[in-house]
């Protein structure tokens, strides 16, 4: 338990965008969003940060819907991570998400953590993003109505470091909807709730061993999440033959620029991931 | 200091009551209402001890802010025993020893209550995934899994 707490002065509390939009400007300009909390009550707490008003939009209706068209599905920003795990439509198109899930920290966690959430935190180890990366998704941002659209990773600069403008907020994300299957695979100190060493999300279609399509994303190997494009555009279109796979689990090492630390070694992390794409396109032949 | 008037269903009682809007939820169910059976362990959301119902799923008291649980139900270990499992639970845990210093066993309870609401046919693996995000450093755990597992067994066979 942390002795030195630096909480902030107060917390407001809204519905709807349109209220909190309403009340944004009259508020301190040291301000925050809080959204599950799982991250930035622990940091505060612990004197990590410091804002005099946080902005409670855990119960903002805009955040908590999950809406399919056509081509997409938005998943809102304030879901939690056990309610897209269960939503049938999240199941359906986002295989990623589902996949994740099960290792997205704890259980109770999960029902509290929400995507914008792991989004803004800009963790390199985030597993809800790299779940959405590698899904193809884009983040959806919004201030007072005014939108902008990028791929998810687009806005991560490094660890822990977020393009947003200020009182800019997540929205929530734009999933492609694409026929596909899903592998995440996760290292961590111990088999559940544990911070990743390394993980790999890909995300495929295709019969009889080809790749028709394909993308992936690699978690804690990097300042940020990333998408390995040489090993990608290696794979896309090809049959798995013994040659290619010996390739792609070399060339994806050359893509990342793991750091050693305190939960493992960077030769250990680079090991991993290329042992992980192995296992990952061993499950695609399989299938 | 800003004042938050809050309005909750706490254990099945509703409430009106004023707080500082910065308390955080265990905060406020420990020091504000006095139930002291929601402990605070390591204070990150690692440890699983303060744990709590709202409005149905088992949360982490010290990672939500008070003002979170605003027009939700929220049920602590002190009004756990009126939901399905959760006599069971207290009681199976008192007989399978599945409680020695018994700093962890209201978190363990809250988490396996909604665990088993979830999952009543889950097999030991199961429960084991589903109580990780609990610790304990005494018991070793195998006699809390075979606690909940018992409870599970006891209110299955009750209808309860």
């Amino acid at each position: 338990m942390c002795l030195f707490t630096n909480m902030p002065e107060f917390i407001e509390k809204y519905y709807s965008l349109a209220e909190l939009w309403k009340n944004l400007p009259a508020l301190p300009a040291a301000r925050k969003y809080l959204a599950g909390g799982t991250d930035l009550v622990v940091a505060d707490t612990c004197g990590g940060e410091n804002s005099e008003c946080w902005v409670d939009i855990s119960d903002v209706k805009e955040l908590r819907v999950v809406k399919e068209t056509r081509d997409s599905v938005f998943i809102g920003a304030g879901l939690k991570i056990s309610e897209l795990a269960e939503n049938r439509a999240v199941k359906k198109w986002i295989p990623s998400l589902a996949a994740c899930a099960p290792y997205y920290a704890s259980p109770t966690i999960r029902n509290t953590a929400t995507l914008g959430g792991n989004l803004a935190n800009a963790s390199p180890c985030a597993d809800g993003v790299c779940a959405l990366a590698a899904a193809g998704a884009f983040v959806l941002l919004n201030f007072r109505g005014k939108r902008r659209k990028f791929p998810v990773l687009a806005i991560l600069n490094g660890p822990k470091k977020i393009d947003l403008k200020k009182d800019e907020l997540i929205e929530g994300f734009l999933v492609p909807k694409w026929k596909h299957r899903a592998v995440f695979l996760k290292m961590m100190p111990r088999k559940l709730f544990g911070i990743a060493k390394a993980s790999l999300c890909l995300c495929y279609s295709g019969e009889e061993g080809v790749l028709k399509e394909l993308d992936m994303a690699l978690a804690s190997v990097g300042p940020v999440i990333i998408r390995p494009l040489k090993t990608i555009s290696l794979l896309k279109g090809k049959k798995l033959e013994a040659d290619l796979v010996k390739k792609a689990v070399e060339l994806v090492k050359t893509e990342i620029s793991p750091i050693t630390d305190l939960r493992s070694e960077a030769d250990y992390r680079k090991e991993i991931v290329s042992v992980f794409l192995e296992r990952a396109l061993k499950e695609v032949k399989s299938k | 200091m800003k004042i938050f008037k809050l309005e909750s269903s706490i254990n099945g009682k509703k409430i009106g009551k004023e707080i500082d809007s910065s308390l955080r939820l265990v905060d406020f169910i420990r020091d504000t209402l006095g139930l002291k059976g929601t402990k605070e362990g390591c204070g990150e959301g690692e440890c699983g001890a303060c744990m709590v119902l709202l409005d149905g799923k088992a949360v982490n008291s010290c990672l939500m802010m008070a003002v979170q649980i605003h027009r939700k139900n929220l049920v602590t270990i002190e009004g756990i025993h009126r939901h399905k499992y959760g006599k069971e639970l207290q009681k199976s845990f008192v007989k399978e020893a599945a409680v020695q210093c018994g700093f962890c066993t209201p978190g363990f309870i809250i988490s396996a209550q909604e665990f088993l609401v979830k999952n009543p046919r889950a097999g030991l693996e199961e429960i084991k995934a589903g109580l990780s995000g609990n610790l304990c450093r005494c018991t070793g755990y195998e006699n809390i899994f075979k606690a909940v597992d018992k409870a599970r067994n006891k209110s299955s066979a009750k209808g309860a």
